[in-house]
Order: C-alpha cells, then sequence, then structure tokens
C-alpha cells in the first residue's frame, strides 16, 4: 500500500513523540509498503492557534496514497479519503489543563471560546476518519469523555525488542528516561534514603531542565547517598541502555499520570526485568499489575524502598515477575504485526 | 543556532530539490554549533483553484523554535520568520514564463486572479526575505522580469566533490546526465558515427522513458557504432559516474538551454576534463570557453564530430583545455564552504 504518515512536531525538539512515529515509518517499509513521511510545524500559543488548525485544513492530501495515518495533533484534521489516526494525546493546555497553572490560554471568555473551538475542530478531524486508535485506555477514555469518540487501543511497540537481553541480575534498580520534574526521579533517590537492603539505584537520562538536575545532585549530596545512587544525566547510547536494562535487577517508572505505559516500562520488560511504579502514574497501569509483573507502590519514598528491598530480597520472585512482564507484551499485543495489521485494516 | 531548511514536496516524488536539502542539511549539521532539520511542506495546485489556499495555509504556518529559515521554493517560502533567507530554486513558473510560453495551466484573462494573487505574494515574500539568492542566472532574472526583485545568483555545490579528483586521461568522450530529447544525446552519437576511427562514447545515464532508450539503440545499430559507442541506460551509483568522468578523454553535455551550470558540467569540470557543448546549451557557458576549457560548437553532428576528432588528435589538447576547465571550476568557488558562508551571512 501506498501510505502518508503525518505528525506534528516543533522544529529541533526530539522525543517520544517522534519514535512512535519513525519507528512506524520504517515498520511499514520492512512490510513492504511505500511511505512518505510529513512533520508539519505546530506550536500551542493561543494567538496563533486557528491560524495553524486553518493550515492544516487547507492541505490536500487525497491525491496521493491509499491511506493517511495521522498521529500527533492535530495531524487529525487533515483530509483525506482514508484516514487513519493513532491519537496519541491531545493539546492538554486547551482541554483538562485548561484551568491549571499548566493551561495554554487565559481563563477569561476569549480562553473558553479557544477551547471550545479547539474541541469543536478535534471533533470534527476525528469523526472524518474511517478509524481511531489511542496508546493507551487512558487517551481512549479521554477521548469519549472530552470528544464523544470511539476508540481501539492500540498499544505502541519498541521498534527492535530483541536487542534487549536478560542478564543475571545485579543489585541495580534502573531508571532510564527523560529527567524531568513530571518522572519524578527524585522520589525515587528519595526513597534510597530509607533502604535497608544493599540495593542501588542507578538514574539515567538526558534532561533539558538544569534546575531539576541540580536539585537530584543536591538530594544525594545532602542525604549522604554516593554509594548507593549512581547518576548518569545526559543522553547514553542505546548500546549502553541496553547493557543497564538487561543487566538490572529491576527497573523503576513513577512519572506522575503520564498517558501510556512508557517505552521504559516495555524495554524492561523485553529484556525479562519488572517494573516499579505508582499509583498514580496512569498509563504504567496498564501494563503493570502489583505482583504479577511488577510492583506498584504508594508514590512516597518510604513506600517505594520498601519495594526496593522485596525486588532485592526475593530475587527468584523478581525474575519471575520479570518473565511475567515479558508475556504481558503478547498478552496485550504490543506487536508491530498487529499495529500494522489494524492500521491498514 | 537553528537552521530551518523549507521546502515543498510533492508525495512520493524526489528530485533534484530534495537531494539539495538533504545536502545542506547534512552540511549545517556538520558545522560547529549549527543544528539543522528539514521541513517539508506537502504542495498540491491541481486544481488551479486551490492556489490561492496553498498560498494562506503556507502564510500562516507558524514557525517558531528556528533562529533562521532557508527557503527554496513556492509556496514553502511564503512561511513567515523574521530572519529568512531565500535560496530560490524554483517561483510558480505557472504563473510566469510558462504562462508567457503557452505551457501553463492557466491562461490569461480567465485566470487573473489567481495569477494576481501569486505575484503579490511573491512580492511581498520577497520584499519581507532578509536575504534573496537565486540558483542560477536565470532564476535571478525570471525574478527581477516577473517581479522586479533583486537577488544574487548563488549555484548550488556539488555534494560529493572528493569523488570527482582528476584521473589518468582514457580514450572516450563521456556523456553523463539524464537521457531524453532536450539533452540531446542522440546528437553526440549522430556526431560520433561522422567522427574519425579513433572517436569512441560513452553515455551513460537513466533514459526519461522507453523512447528515448530505444532512439539512441537504433540509432547504434542503425550505422554499426557498436564498437565506438557504449551506451549505459540505466541508473548509476555517484562512484561509477565519478569513476566514468575521472578516466574519460573529455566529456560532453549539450542539454538545450539548461537553466543553470548542469551538475554533468560540473562534474565534468572538477574531474578536470574538457567539455563540448554547443552554443545553444544554456547555462553551461559560463563554464564552458570555446578552446579555453571545452569546444562550444553550433548543435549540428558535424560540428561536433569536429571538436571530437580534435581531442582524439591531440591528447596535449585535452589535457590542457580540461585542466583550465577545473582552474576556472575552482576559481568560482562553488563550493559548499563558501555556500555556507553566504547562506549565514
Amino acid at each position: 500500500m501506498r501510505v502518508l504518515l503525518a505528525s506534528s512536531f516543533v522544529p529541533f525538539v526530539r522525543g517520544g513523540g517522534r519514535f512512535i512515529v519513525d519507528w512506524l515509518e520504517r515498520k511499514l517499509v520492512d512490510y513492504g509498503h511505500e511511505v512518505e513521511k510529513f512533520y508539519l510545524p505546530f506550536n500551542e500559543h493561543a494567538a496563533s492557534l486557528l491560524d495553524n488548525l486553518l493550515s492544516y485544513r487547507l492541505m490536500d492530501l487525497s491525491n496521493h496514497a491509499d491511506r493517511l495515518i495521522a498521529i500527533r495533533p492535530p495531524a487529525h484534521s487533515l483530509i483525506h479519503p482514508n484516514k487513519v489516526v493513532w491519537f496519541i494525546h491531545h493539546i492538554r493546555g486547551y482541554y483538562d489543563l485548561a484551568d491549571t497553572e499548566h493551561a495554554s490560554v487565559p481563563s477569561s471568555a476569549d480562553g473558553r471560546a479557544l477551547c471550545a473551538a479547539l474541541k469543536r475542530h478535534d471533533t470534527m478531524g476525528l469523526r472524518e476518519a474511517r478509524a481511531v486508535f489511542t496508546n493507551s485506555e487512558v487517551v481512549r477514555e479521554r477521548l469519549m469523555k472530552f470528544n464523544g469518540i470511539g476508540s481501539e487501543v492500540l498499544y505502541p511497540p519498541l521498534l527492535a525488542p530483541d536487542r534487549f537481553r536478560c542478564e543475571d541480575a545485579n543489585d541495580e534498580i534502573v531508571s532510564v528516561c527523560r529527567v524531568e520534574g513530571h518522572k519524578r526521579q527524585d522520589l525515587l533517590v528519595r526513597a534510597m534514603e530509607f533502604v535497608r537492603t544493599p540495593v542501588k539505584l542507578r538514574i539515567c537520562g538526558a534532561s533539558s531542565n538544569l534546575a531539576y538536575e541540580k536539585q537530584l545532585k543536591k538530594l544525594v549530596e545532602d542525604k549522604g547517598l554516593q554509594d548507593k545512587v549512581q547518576l548518569d544525566l545526559g543522553w547514553i547510547s542505546e548500546d549502553i541502555k541496553i547493557e543497564h536494562v538487561s543487566r538490572c535487577l529491576a527497573s523503576a517508572y513513577v512519572p506522575l499520570d503520564e498517558d501510556s505505559y512508557g517505552y521504559p516500562t516495555l524495554e524492561a520488560a523485553a529484556a525479562l526485568k519488572p517494573t516499579l511504579t505508582t499509583y498514580d502514574a496512569g498509563g504504567t497501569l496498564e501494563f503493570i499489575r502489583h505482583g504479577e509483573n511488577g510492583l506498584v507502590t504508594a508514590p512516597i519514598p518510604r513506600a517505594i524502598a520498601e519495594g526496593f528491598d522485596r525486588l532485592f530480597g526475593e530475587r527468584q520472585k523478581t525474575a519471575a515477575m520479570g518473565r511475567a512482564a515479558c508475556e504481558t507484551i503478547g498478552r496485550l499485543n504490543i506487536t508491530w504485526d498487529h499495529v500494522i495489521d489494524r492500521l491498514l485494516a | 543556532m537553528k537552521v530551518l531548511i523549507v521546502n515543498n514536496a510533492v508525495p512520493f516524488i524526489w528530485g533534484g530539490a530534495e537531494e539539495l536539502a538533504v545536502n545542506l542539511d547534512q552540511q549545517l549539521n556538520a558545522l560547529k554549533g549549527v543544528e539543522s532539520e528539514i521541513l517539508r511542506i506537502p504542495f498540491a495546485w491541481e486544481p488551479k483553484e486551490r492556489i490561492a489556499s496553498e498560498i494562506i495555509l503556507n502564510r500562516n504556518l507558524g514557525i517558531v523554535n528556528a533562529d533562521r529559515v532557508i527557503a527554496l521554493k513556492f509556496p514553502a517560502y511564503l512561511v513567515q520568520h523574521d530572519r529568512k533567507t531565500i535560496w530560490l530554486l524554483h517561483q510558480f513558473r505557472q504563473a510566469y514564463d510558462l504562462l508567457d510560453a503557452g505551457r501553463s495551466l492557466l491562461a490569461r484573462g480567465q485566470d487573473d486572479g489567481i495569477i494576481d494573487a501569486v505575484t503579490r505574494a511573491d512580492n511581498a515574500c520577497f520584499d519581507a526575505a532578509q536575504w534573496v539568492f537565486a540558483n542560477s542566472p536565470v532564476t535571478r532574472d525570471r525574478l527581477q522580469r516577473y517581479n522586479g526583485r533583486k537577488s544574487e545568483v548563488l549555484y548550488p555545490p556539488l555534494n560529493d566533490p572528493d569523488l570527482f579528483e582528476p584521473g589518468p586521461y582514457g580514450d572516450y568522450i563521456f556523456a553523463g546526465g539524464r537521457v531524453g530529447e532536450s539533452k540531446r544525446q542522440h546528437l553526440l552519437v549522430e556526431a560520433a558515427r561522422l567522427a574519425g576511427n579513433d572517436c569512441r562514447l560513452v553515455v551513460a545515464g537513466p533514459p526519461g522513458s522507453q523512447a528515448d532508450a530505444d532512439l539512441l539503440r537504433e540509432l547504434v545499430g542503425k550505422y554499426g557504432l557498436q564498437d565506438r559507442v557504449t551506451l549505459q541506460l540505466r541508473m548509476h551509483s555517484r562512484k561509477e559516474i565519478a569513476d566514468l568522468a575521472r578516466h574519460a578523454l573529455a566529456c560532453a553535455y549539450i542539454p538545450f538551454d539548461e537553466d543553470s551550470l548542469g551538475y554533468v558540467t560540473m562534474e565534468a569540470a572538477a574531474s578536470g576534463r574538457a567539455i563540448v557543448t554547443t552554443t545553444d546549451s544554456g547555462g553551461l557557458l559560463e563554464i564552458v570557453k570555446d578552446r579555453k576549457s571545452g569546444f562550444v560548437c553550433s548543435p549540428d553532428a558535424a560540428s561536433l564530430a569536429t571538436a571530437f576528432d580534435r581531442l582524439f588528435a591531440d591528447r596535449a589538447l585535452a589535457r590542457q583545455l580540461g585542466a583550465a576547465a577545473r582552474d576556472l571550476w575552482t576559481s568560482k568557488k562553488i563550493d559548499w564552504p563558501t555556500t555556507l558562508e553566504r547562506l549565514l551571512a
């Protein structure tokens, strides 16, 4: 099939939102399809929002491919007779975060009118699709609640899960993800003050938030955790990441109210390692079930510390949970076979 | 410094401008302190009533997080940015010179509204841009003639100059480039027929159509030129082309009224080979000077045959003209370091 893949981007900002698009492109080609990918600019500034949306609506891609797959908003606004949407998140600054500090609009009549306009616009674009998929239950529920649109959950797989191996577990709990406030690496560091076993913590990841990085370093220093906590702050290569994950005792991933389970959870599972998460982490709970393929604790340092100690103290059980995590991948159909089958149906 | 390269795009079509954008991106990313990315904006100009929408959508696409924009073609160059460089490869010629030549989808009278919209949009855009370059004197002159706007000529360099180092002089004339009617390789084959017994000609390039390939093969067959003329009518790798150019006695390139210098010309000159061309070949004459860096013949087989004979009879002349071609080429400083310096001034 000839497939157009369209998504939005902010120039020079790279990250999770691009992996799903780039990996899908590669996989579609592997499966024998012809693909053309477009990243179209979009920013959330209120002053230019309607102009930007208009640009998307005015584009004409209808003559060019058998199917259009639209991913990051507002790509679902594009017009095509065979449009399929893989919806990954709302522009939340205009939805559920519109009344919070993360709002993209002022709390005023104008602001509310803009939110209403975006909602109408999103709903219209989504209604035109022949199928709508979401990357998690969390997003599926929001899509119904905010836009009245039904959708099917389609979990995004790793590009190359086979690259992750399972080695004998060392003493480390590993955290590999972007180092940002809402990923809450500080919770993990704080937990290490209360562990009673010789378990260790390694935090890996690049950050765009220098202040948060400093905060983590200061925490380690102030609490005297230098022997227990390793901070590898900065970009690490895929190979090194695979090494750390393949050899760890378990992974820890505790973002606040995340949209989906996150690639870190999946990477650990591919390496047959369980993940510790918290009950307020959002989408991770669609993957992790307490005691089965990982642990779910309260989002406070002492509870997390207990979880770390348990993972360390009960190694056999930890390894078993790791194997179960790997089986979860298949059980939830987090495979490219399934994804491409559904997107091109 | 973040530099966003902006180009239009037709899904599943990939040509010289796309190659140039990719090479410009690579060159910019190799510069210290510079990060570059390519934005490709889908462009559909049929039905012609769409053209006004295209103008609006491109003007409205907000560009954030880029320090500079380098835009190449209509209508993508209409994107607004306060530090925009236009490196003009293409205006919408259907509204300008193709219209005058009666080869446009637009017609004067009934489509005056569209023609007017394009002209106004262009005029305003070129006024607002900080820097305006054109890829050839022809492009520059068209912009002056139709829009009254000035630009500086900035030729796109060879993307892989290291491949084209001069080699020992061989015993064939190399005719590279796409094979087709406007490139007139059939005239070169006719010339080989009229030339003396020493003459050897290698025609290597992808045929535009089966008919183009058949024509050359028929000529070779009809005149029994199998010993003199080698036809390699297919895509070649860059290394294959470079090897053919670098080891030729001389090169021949006789397109009708080419807009620009022509990559074939640049490759020949870089390889230190004399170039045989015709009086009506257009932009090549900037590099090919009669009896200084090659031969400029009248566009007929006899005249070309005379030039071939001279080269085969006097190899010292072939070397001398070839060396002069390379000197003239390098003196023009059409290279990436110079080009980047001018683009980022």
